[in-house]
C-alpha cells in the first residue's frame, strides 16, 4: 500500500512531466535579460559570473553549462530553494547560457 | 554503540494524530492538474529528471554499513512563475549481524519534498505541499551527497523535522547592492497515516542576511511545535566564502528541549596549489568539528530521535576528488567522542549527479 503510493505520487510527476515536454516551446520572458550590445552582454556576463561565484558557491561546486531550456528550470528551482534574488537569477541565467 | 543513522531513517519527533494528509494530497494535484492546462506554455524551460545517487561504505566502531541510495527530482515548470518540484529517498543499508553471515538490511523510502511553487513577486514565493523544513543551512541546501563535503549528518540534524507538510512563504531581496535579505515562515500540519510521509503540527521561520561582497551570509531559524510539548527550537547560522582563498566555511547552531549543539565545517579547494595542478585542482579537502549536549530527554529517547544518548563530540576529515563537477569520489576519518564510548568513523564512497531533460532542449 505505501509502495503503491509512493510509486503513483512519482508516476503523475513524471506524466505531467512529459505532458508538459510535449508542448511547443515559447519565448521566456521572465528569466531572459534584455541585452542591447555587445558591450552590455560583457558587462552581463561578468556582473553574472560575479553572482554565480556569490550565491551558487556557497553551497556546491560550479556544475556544468546545460542548454538554456534547462538552466531556465533549474536557476528557478534554485531561486526557491537558495532564496537567491530575482535580479541574481537573471543575471546567473545569462552567465550560464553564454 | 550503533551506526549513525541516516536523516531518512529517523523517527519524527513528538507524538503524531491521524489527520489531513490525503486532502494535502489532493489538493497538491488538484493544484498541479489546474497548472497543467493553463501551462502548456511553458517558455523556454524544460522539465527535468535531475537528483542524486550514491555508494558508500560507513564503518562505524569496526561495523561496516554499505549504503546505496538514489535521490531522483522532478522539476516541472509551469508558465513563467510556477514550478513543481518533488525529490524522493530510496536508500539501501546493509549490515553484516553481530554473530556474522551475509549482509542484509532494509530499503527504505520517502519523499522528502512535493511542493507546488508560486514566484508572486520579487519578494514573495508562495509554497504548498510537502516541502524541506527550512531551519538552518544544512537541510535544505547541504543535505544532497553530492554537495555535501562529508558524508556524515551533523548530530544536530534530528532537532529538527525533516519535511513539513502545509504552505509556506519565502524569498529573497536586495535591500541595496552591499546587502541581501532572505527569509521562510511557514506552517506545517500533522500527517501520519504514512509512514514515508510524516509531519508535525508547527510553525517556524527563517531570516538571512547576505552580504555579497565578502561572501556572507548569517541568520537564526525558530520553529514552534504546536502539539504534544509545545516546545521551542531556536538555531543559527553562518556562511563563509572568502574571495581571495578557494574555502566554504559553514556553521550551524540548534538549541531545544532534546538537546543542543553545534557543527562547523570547511572545505578547501586545492586549486591554487602549484604543483601536480592537473590533479590538484579537483581535491577539496573538508573537515568539521561539532558537539551535543544532552537535554531533557531520556538516552533513550534521544536514540530513538536518531540523537546521540550522551553529551558527544566530534571530530572528521575528508578528501574528495571530483572527476567531473557531478561526479565525486569521497574519503573522510573521524573519531566520536563521548561517555557512552570513544569510536571511529570510516567513510568511502563515490556521489553523482545526474540531470536529464524531460523534453527537447533545442532552441
Amino acid at each position: 500500500m505505501k509502495s503503491k503510493l509512493l510509486a503513483a505520487i512519482w508516476l503523475l510527476a513524471l506524466m505531467s512531466a512529459i505532458g508538459v515536454a510535449a508542448a511547443p516551446p515559447r519565448t521566456n520572458r521572465s528569466t531572459e535579460p534584455v541585452v542591447r550590445n555587445s558591450a552590455e552582454a560583457e558587462t552581463m556576463r561578468l556582473e553574472g559570473e560575479k553572482r554565480f561565484r556569490a550565491n551558487c558557491g556557497r553551497c556546491h561546486t560550479a556544475p556544468q553549462k546545460f542548454p538554456p531550456r534547462m538552466m531556465a528550470t533549474i536557476i528557478r528551482h534554485m531561486r526557491v530553494r537558495a532564496t537567491i534574488t530575482d535580479e541574481d537569477m537573471r543575471l546567473v541565467f545569462f552567465y550560464m547560457t553564454q | 554503540m550503533s551506526c549513525r543513522r541516516r536523516s531518512s531513517e529517523r523517527p519524527r519527533a513528538g507524538t503524531l494524530i491521524p489527520r489531513s494528509r490525503k486532502v494535502l494530497f489532493f489538493l497538491f494535484f488538484l493544484s498541479a492538474a489546474q497548472l497543467l492546462a493553463q501551462t502548456t506554455e511553458s517558455d523556454r524551460t524544460v522539465p527535468i529528471l535531475t537528483g542524486t545517487a550514491g555508494y558508500f561504505n560507513f564503518v562505524t566502531a569496526g561495523q561496516n554499513q554499505l549504503d546505496a541510495q538514489i535521490n531522483p527530482v522532478v522539476l516541472l515548470p509551469l508558465g513563467d512563475r510556477w514550478l513543481v518540484e518533488s525529490r524522493a529517498e530510496f536508500e539501501g543499508a546493509f549490515q553484516r549481524p553481530p554473530d556474522g553471515g551475509t549482509y542484509g538490511g532494509m530499503v527504505s523510502k520517502n519523499l522528502d519534498y512535493a511542493q507546488v511553487d508560486y514566484i508572486a513577486n520579487t519578494f514573495v514565493t508562495v509554497t504548498v505541499g510537502r516541502f524541506l523544513t527550512p531551519f538552518g543551512i544544512f537541510n535544505e541546501r547541504l543535505y544532497p551527497v553530492w554537495i555535501r563535503s562529508l558524508q556524515q549528518d551533523p548530530l544536530i540534524l534530528p532537532l529538527s523535522a525533516q519535511s513539513s507538510d502545509g504552505m509556506m512563504l519565502r524569498g529573497g531581496f536586495s535591500v541595496n547592492t552591499r546587502l541581501n535579505l532572505n527569509y521562510a515562515a511557514y506552517v506545517s500540519t500533522i500527517s501520519t497515516a504514512h509512514n514515508n510521509l510524516q509531519s508535525n503540527r508547527d510553525a517556524g521561520g527563517r531570516m538571512g542576511v547576505f552580504l555579497p561582497g565578502p561572501r556572507i551570509e548569517f541568520g537564526a531559524s525558530w520553529q514552534k511545535l504546536l502539539q504534544d510539548q509545545r516546545t521551542n527550537l531556536f538555531g543559527l547560522h553562518f556562511a563563509w566564502q572568502p574571495t581571495w582563498l578557494p574555502l566554504n566555511l559553514h556553521f550551524e547552531y540548534a538549541r531545544s528541549y532534546q538537546g543542543s549543539g553545534y557543527w562547523v565545517d570547511g572545505a578547501y579547494r586545492f586549486s591554487e596549489v602549484v604543483f601536480w595542478q592537473k590533479t590538484m585542482r579537483h581535491l577539496e579537502f573538508a573537515a568539521r568539528a561539532e558537539q551535543f549536549f544532552n537535554g531533557q530527554i531520556s538516552p533513550d529517547e534521544a536514540e530513538a530521535l536518531g540523537l546521540p544518548g550522551a553529551n558527544t563530540r566530534e571530530g572528521e576529515f575528508g578528501l574528495n576528488y571530483y572527476l567531473h563537477d557531478g561526479l565525486k569520489l569521497v574519503g573522510s576519518y573521524g573519531r566520536q567522542f563521548s561517555y557512552a564510548g570513544n569510536f571511529n568513523l570510516w567513510t568511502a564512497g563515490i556521489a553523482y549527479r545526474f540531470a536529464v531533460p524531460l523534453g527537447r532542449v533545442a532552441q
